[in-house]
This record gives C-alpha cells, sequence and structure tokens, in this order.
C-alpha cells in the first residue's frame, strides 16, 4: 500500500469519527485539515457542524501542527464543550506539552490521532508524491509515529520506516566540531537573515505567553529590531525558552521566510536536557519539564 | 601594608551576578576583612540566582562585559529553599546553548559562595578576571550591539562632507 491510500483511509476515518462526535454532541467543534484551493494542498479547518465533516481529509500535505490552535489561536473555537482536534505523533507532543503546562484539560480535548508515515518538507507543490526526497526533515528522524493515548485512531497499518539519513542529527555534530569561533560566525550568518516577523512564535504552540519577554521595552531585555544584536538574543531566548518544552514539531523552521535552521536549535537543546536531566517530549504528561523542576544531585561540574 | 597595583594593557569589565543572602554578604565579608581582589568585578545583587535570568547575561554581554559570574548559595542553603537547585538546573542548559552558538564558556563563571566564605569569593574573582585578561576583549556581542547602533562605515566620503558642512 502506498502512502496515499494509506491517508486517504486515514481522511475517510476521520470524517467519520468528526461527523459521529459532532453530531452526538461530544464535541463542539473539530480542529482538522480541509483540502485548500491549489490542488494538493491543505489548511486547517474548524468545523462545528456535523454535514462539514466531509471537508475534512488528510495528506501528505497536511504540514500543520494544529495544537496552537487551541492555545493563542483559539478566537475561532466554541467556547464551551469538549474540542476535537487531529493531530500526528509530533503534534500530539505538543498538546502533551500544554496539558503538562496547564494550558489545556484532558477532559476538554477528544484526540484524534493519526498514524503518519510523515509529511511534506515543503507544500510549494502539494500533490507531490511522499518520498525520501519530498519528505520533511523532522520526519526522517521521527521516532513517533503512532500516536499514543488517544481517543480514536484510525485502524491502518503504516509501511515500514525506510531508514533515511538524519539531516538534523547530521548537522549538530558538523556544527559541535567546529570551533566556537567558526559556530559564531555560522550563526550571526544565519540570524543575520531574520526579519524579526516572529512567525516562528506565533506558530509555535508553546509560545503562549500574553506578553511576550522581547515585546517588552521597560526594561527592554532583546531588541525589536532586525539588526543583529537583537536578532541573536531573539534566538538565543527563544531556544532558551522552549529547552525541555519543544515537542519537535519543526514548525518555526516550516514557517520561516529566511530558511534559518531553528529547529536545530531546539533539537540541540532536547538533546542535551535527555542527557543532563533524562527528560523528553512524550506521550506522557510530564507533571513537570526538566527546567521546571530540580534534583538535588544534579550535576555541578561546571560551578566552582 | 602598601598594595602596590600592577598596570596591564587590558583591564577587563567582569560582571557578578549575585544572591544577596550569601554571594553578596560573602563579598561584603572580603571588603570588612580588607582582602583584595581585583576592582574589575562590578556586582549586581539579586534576591536570589534563581531570580537570574539568562538574558542578563546575553545583556551584560552586550553592554561590554569581557566576563560574567553568576554566584549564590551553596545547595541546600538557598534562602528561599530551591532557588539555586532550579538555577543550577538552567543555567546548566544555558551553557549548553552558549556553547553551541560559538561563545567561548570561559568567559563564563559559576560559583556558589556562602557569606562566610570571603576567601573563596576572592579567589573566584581573581581567577575569572586573570583568565579573561589572558583572553583579551569580548568582542562578538559588543560587535553585534555596535551595529545596533550604526552598521554603516565611520569613515565614508559622505561622512566626512557632511561632518565638515556642519
Amino acid at each position: 500500500m502506498t502512502t496515499e491510500t494509506i491517508y486517504n483511509a486515514v481522511g475517510e476515518a476521520i470524517r467519520i469519527e468528526a461527523g459521529r462526535i459532532l453530531s452526538d454532541g461530544t464535541v463542539t467543534a473539530v480542529v482538522g485539515y480541509a483540502a485548500a484551493r491549489r490542488n494538493g494542498s491543505a489548511q486547517p479547518v474548524v468545523i462545528t457542524k456535523p454535514d462539514d465533516a466531509a471537508r475534512l481529509i488528510f495528506s501528505a500535505a497536511c504540514v500543520n501542527n494544529l495544537a496552537v490552535y487551541l492555545t493563542k489561536a483559539k478566537k475561532e473555537l466554541p467556547r464551551e464543550g469538549r474540542i476535537g482536534i487531529v493531530v500526528k505523533g509530533c503534534d500530539l507532543k505538543a498538546l502533551v506539552g500544554l496539558l503538562g503546562e496547564s494550558q489545556l484539560k484532558r477532559e476538554e480535548l477528544y484526540i484524534i490521532g493519526v498514524p503518519c508515515a510523515g509529511v511534506l518538507g515543503s507544500t510549494l507543490q502539494p500533490s507531490v508524491e511522499l518520498d525520501a526526497e519530498s519528505i520533511a526533515d523532522k520526519c526522517r528522524e521521527c521516532d513517533d509515529r503512532m500516536p499514543q493515548g488517544s481517543d480514536f485512531v484510525p485502524l491502518v497499518e503504516l509501511p515500514e520506516q525506510p531508514a533515511l539519513d538524519k539531516k538534523y542529527a547530521a548537522e549538530i555534530a558538523r556544527l559541535e566540531a567546529l570551533t566556537p569561533a567558526e559556530r559564531w560566525a555560522y550563526w550571526q550568518q544565519q540570524f543575520s537573515k531574520c526579519i524579526k516577523c516572529y512567525a516562528c512564535r506565533q506558530v509555535c504552540p508553546f509560545c503562549f505567553c500574553e506578553q511576550c519577554l522581547c515585546d517588552r521595552n521597560k526594561p527592554q531585555m532583546v531588541e525589536g529590531t532586525p539588526r543583529p544584536a537583537g536578532n541573536t538574543a531573539w534566538h538565543i531566548v527563544r531556544a532558551m525558552h522552549l529547552a525541555g518544552r519543544c515537542a519537535g514539531c519543526a514548525e518555526c523552521e516550516r514557517v520561516c521566510p529566511m530558511d534559518i535552521p531553528l529547529n536545530l536549535l531546539n533539537r540541540k537543546m532536547a538533546r542535551e536536557l535527555k542527557e543532563l536531566f533524562q527528560s523528553e517530549a512524550g506521550f506522557e504528561v510530564r507533571e513537570k519539564g526538566p527546567l521546571a523542576t530540580f534534583s538535588e544531585t544534579d550535576d555541578e561540574s561546571f560551578i566552582k | 601594608m602598601q598594595h602596590t597595583k600592577q598596570k596591564h594593557a587590558f583591564e577587563p569589565k567582569i560582571i557578578a551576578f549575585v544572591c544577596t543572602w550569601c554571594t553578596y554578604a560573602g563579598a561584603d565579608l572580603a571588603g570588612t576583612s580588607r582582602m583584595q581582589y581585583p576592582a574589575n568585578v562590578r556586582v549586581v545583587k539579586f534576591p536570589c540566582t534563581g531570580r537570574i535570568d539568562p538574558v542578563f547575561i546575553l545583556k551584560a554581554f552586550q553592554q561590554g562585559a569581557d566576563g560574567v559570574l553568576v554566584s549564590g548559595c551553596h545547595p541546600g542553603d538557598c534562602h528561599y529553599m530551591a532557588g539555586n537547585f532550579h538555577a543550577r538546573r538552567r543555567f546548566a542548559a544555558f551553557r549548553k546553548l552558549l556553547e553551541f552558538i560559538g561563545v567561548d564558556l570561559k568567559r563564563l563563571q559559576f560559583s556558589w559562595v556562602s557569606a562566610a566564605e570571603a576567601g573563596k569569593w576572592v579567589e573566584v574573582v581573581t581567577e575569572l578576571t586573570e583568565r579573561v585578561r589572558a583572553l583579551g576583549p569580548m568582542q562578538e556581542f559588543k560587535a553585534l550591539a555596535l551595529e545596533e547602533q550604526w552598521s554603516g562605515k565611520l569613515d565614508t566620503a559622505e561622512l566626512q562632507e557632511a561632518y565638515e558642512a556642519i
């Protein structure tokens, strides 16, 4: 079976389930994907009527992490009742993170988990077939293709995960082998591209602060202008605030109009925190993330 | 006893973020005990190391610090029970991030100095100052901050002309 037939079966199962939970009143809305105007493309959609469930689809072009619609982009959601949401493995990890941070309540969600064989790296040509070339970088090293702890998972069999070269792991290893000055030059070159559009912040499910530290100007901790000092500070602060929380959905990197490898910083921090504190984003709700708690036996070899 | 000050070509600026309960008192004790330590260090007092946000360290580097010291109570001695435990984790992670970005970690020092350890304070500050002195000025963040103000060349013909026209 090709990925396309599997995804079509997944889409069919989502349509039936969404129709069922909307008509029997389990949920007041379902956040999912619908076909967009270009052939093969998909866009996020919120449906509230059982009849609209027929609009839902799932395909390799369903790249968005819909978890963001449950936090700051929730304006279109009804205020009452449970919300159904379609999630891939990485999106579910973001949802689980939000549950752990008390941003959402599990009983207010109806999670439709999608067995995912990967999505496209770029939606410029949304109808292109999913293969080793077109697959997103995050999916090349994905360990969580089957979402766990969902309320509903379509019954499909995923094909064996092909062994693809891990781009993030390779790039992190390459950078780690450089000297600090070379790494500084590399990141300065990347950060200098930043135009401070804050698309990375806007799309991140974990950037839910009412007022971002980086928007404050009394005192101003991070310069708001798209200039070198502010850019560098913004990207360091962003990586630091996501350390131990980031679910690895790589939405920040996907939406970046200047192609800054943002997920590289996130992956590096996730790896370091796993090594230091044995804590990583997963399907189990963590009461506290690695930087929100402590152990008396933490490593302090770097402290005099 | 006359203290003779050695002349150096480069005097580094060291910013010390310290907690008020232990290290600040320790530094105070060093002062009242008339212990000598480099005047390069600028002490900024915080209620607790747990209050010290990594962004303060960035800001210090941007504003011209050549080295940063973060110091507080020994684990278990925190006035607020667990502030320094949280800080320990946060800075362990932040160090890794800075290292990946390409900052020389020799310029960043963390330490536990209690209110009674005036000697240790002198030792930590002296060691960091001498280490940073050997490394020379921290250029990376300063250059960024300068560029933030003005990214053009300072010696262009247009600027010179404008200057002469004043």
